[in-house]
């Protein structure tokens, strides 16, 4: 599995860079931009808006510096930064089987599941990279910023874990998707499909009464960064159904990989 | 440890959209070179893959030196070194990487890397470039590098002289010589005769996923076989050049084409005495082998 890591961590290794410095600057850009703005304004601005558009910036007040830092881990930014990452690396499966390369790996003497995941645990660690590189980028932005004094670096980190959590989530999707998809770019758009399917929901179960029992199976419904830098605890069951569908969608990878037949398509 | 590297019995394997083979029994023997071949799309890699585990079949079973492939993978691969038809490699990884990284998933060393390197002519500053720059022949000799430096028991190479030049593939050919004389087994695929014949010790023939005959090559002579076509001012008797040596004849018009096995001075001879406009001889293509070999001169199968 070692060997597996380090190859899927060497190829990567440029793009996770770029986009955990990337992420750093997008979320320090965020905390600088709290300095320059009316918070005033912005107040009865979002009490102005629509339930509809209201929504889209999370349950907490976007006014307050927890919930404006924090709401920057929902900005479409931060949030193609991080899907981009994982889905980009989960989907290498798909895309070495497609080439070809998988094939020469696999016929030497080592088990599919143990293939898999190598490519698993380096999506992994990518993700804390560039979790880690948005995380700095607050914090230094807190550090700098005197107005987001109230701020506590615990609940910015608890909320760059919760969304280390949900991309997992996402990546743990993506590699049962890439086990099953015939190419990788069918494995890319299923992926990506799943992710932008999951946000719908999760709005329209926000802004909808009819919908909202449907909330509760979307990804995002279970990340709400806002919420966690303003309240300064993660939700157990947020945590149990992000890390629940990790588990579940990795071990069916596994059962997955093990059965299917993994030669060039 | 049996002494079949490779035993398949009734091995089928169909796709929905295509027919891959159907009940395969092949026996390669330890320390035998093994020629396979078939024009394209006949079934040989899907054989090849079905040997190492890549592809399940729908009937049948395949074993490595007696480790059964569908319940004992590991143990059989760690027996095989393979070159794939169709190489893909990393392109950002340097050939050292390449190599290091491969040669770290088997579990026997390298030890064959240098004389390798050697033989197929690929500097120390070929292997330090990336991958992506580098030609399709050097692709196939990292390729080659990567199958065969653990020195395995068992090669399993699919076309494994494609884009590799004149002199390099004779010292491939010469070195896995060698490796043969010393115990290796050989198996592999190709749709080029000569080199098979250069090679092998057996040959197989596959076509449209089925198994066609098993020969010894010398039982084959393939090399001696020429297609032979005489262009006559005016109709001419086959009779006048036939000879044990001439087989399936056949006339249009003042146009005879037929099979020659052997030294051309008869048949030269035996046309001197006859009006003779065009004569042409070509060695045989694979498709003829198959024409020769497979359909007998009455036009049944073999």
């Amino acid at each position: 599995m070692s060997v597996m890591l380090q190859l899927s961590l060497v190829r990567s290794r440029a793009r996770i860079l770029t986009m955990a410095l990337g992420f750093g600057l997008f979320e320090y850009i965020v905390g600088l931009s709290y300095a320059s703005i009316n918070h005033n304004a912005i107040r009865s601005l979002v009490a102005s808006l629509p339930p509809a558009l209201r929504v889209l910036a999370g349950q907490a007040n976007v006014a307050s510096p927890t919930g404006y830092l924090g709401s920057g881990y929902l900005h479409p930014v931060a949030l193609t930064i991080q899907g981009a990452l994982v889905i980009s690396m989960a989907s290498a499966v798909a895309r070495d089987r497609e080439s070809g390369a998988a094939e020469l790996i696999l016929s030497r003497p080592i088990a599919p599941w143990r293939w898999l995941t190598g490519q698993a645990a380096a999506v992994c660690i990518a993700l804390c990279i560039v979790t880690a590189g948005g995380l700095i980028g607050g914090l230094i932005a807190v550090a700098q910023v005197h107005d987001l004094g109230s701020v506590h670096p615990a609940s910015l980190m608890l909320a760059s874990l919760a969304g280390g959590l949900m991309f997992l989530a996402v990546a743990g999707v993506t590699l049962l998707i890439s086990i099953i998809a015939t190419s990788g770019a069918r494995a890319v758009g299923w992926a990506a499909g799943f992710v932008v399917i999951s946000y719908a929901v999760n709005y329209l179960a926000s802004i909808w009464t009819i919908a909202k029992p449907l909330g509760a199976i979307s990804i995002f419904h279970h990340y709400d960064p806002g919420v966690i830098t303003t309240r300064g605890h993660l939700s157990a069951v947020d945590v149990a159904a992000l890390v629940g569908l990790t588990c579940v969608s990795v071990a069916a990878s596994i059962v997955c990989v093990q059965r299917r037949e993994l030669a060039s398509t | 440890m049996s002494d079949l590297a490779i035993d398949a019995r009734g091995l089928t394997k169909n796709y929905r959209s295509a027919r891959g083979i159907t009940d395969v029994d092949l026996e390669v023997r330890r320390g035998e070179s093994y020629g396979f071949l078939g024009p394209n799309g006949a079934g040989k890699t899907t054989f090849i893959r079905l040997c190492l585990g890549l592809l399940h079949p729908q009937a049948g079973s395949v074993a490595i030196f007696g480790h059964n492939v569908a319940t004992d993978r590991s143990r059989a691969l760690a027996e095989i070194g393979y070159l794939p038809g169709e190489l893909s490699l990393y392109g950002s990884l340097s050939g050292t990487a390449t190599l290091e990284m491969l040669s770290r998933l088997h579990p026997r060393s390298p030890v064959r890397r240098g004389e390798l390197l050697d033989v197929l002519g690929l500097t120390a500053a070929d292997i330090r470039r990336p991958v992506r720059q580098y030609s399709r022949g050097m692709k196939q000799k990292l390729g080659l590098v990567a199958a065969l430096e653990h020195d395995p028991p068992l090669a399993i190479l699919d076309e494994p002289t494609g884009g590799l030049d004149p002199v390099v593939q004779l010292q491939l050919t010469d070195w896995l010589r060698e490796r043969v004389d010393t115990g290796m087994t050989i198996f592999f695929s190709s749709h080029i005769l000569s080199e098979v014949e250069s090679l092998c010790d057996r040959v197989a023939m596959i076509r449209d996923g089925d198994l066609l005959l098993v020969r010894d090559v010398n039982d084959l002579n393939l090399s001696s076989m020429r297609i032979v076509k005489i262009r006559f001012s005016s109709p001419t008797d086959p009779s006048a050049y036939t000879s044990t040596q001439i087989s399936d004849i056949s006339v249009d018009g003042t146009l005879h084409e037929c099979t020659l096995q052997g030294s051309p001075a008869p048949l030269i001879a035996a046309l001197t005495h006859c009006a003779v406009e065009e004569l042409t001889m070509v060695p045989l293509s694979l498709e003829d082998a198959f024409r020769a070999l497979y359909v007998p001169s009455g036009g049944e199968s073999a």
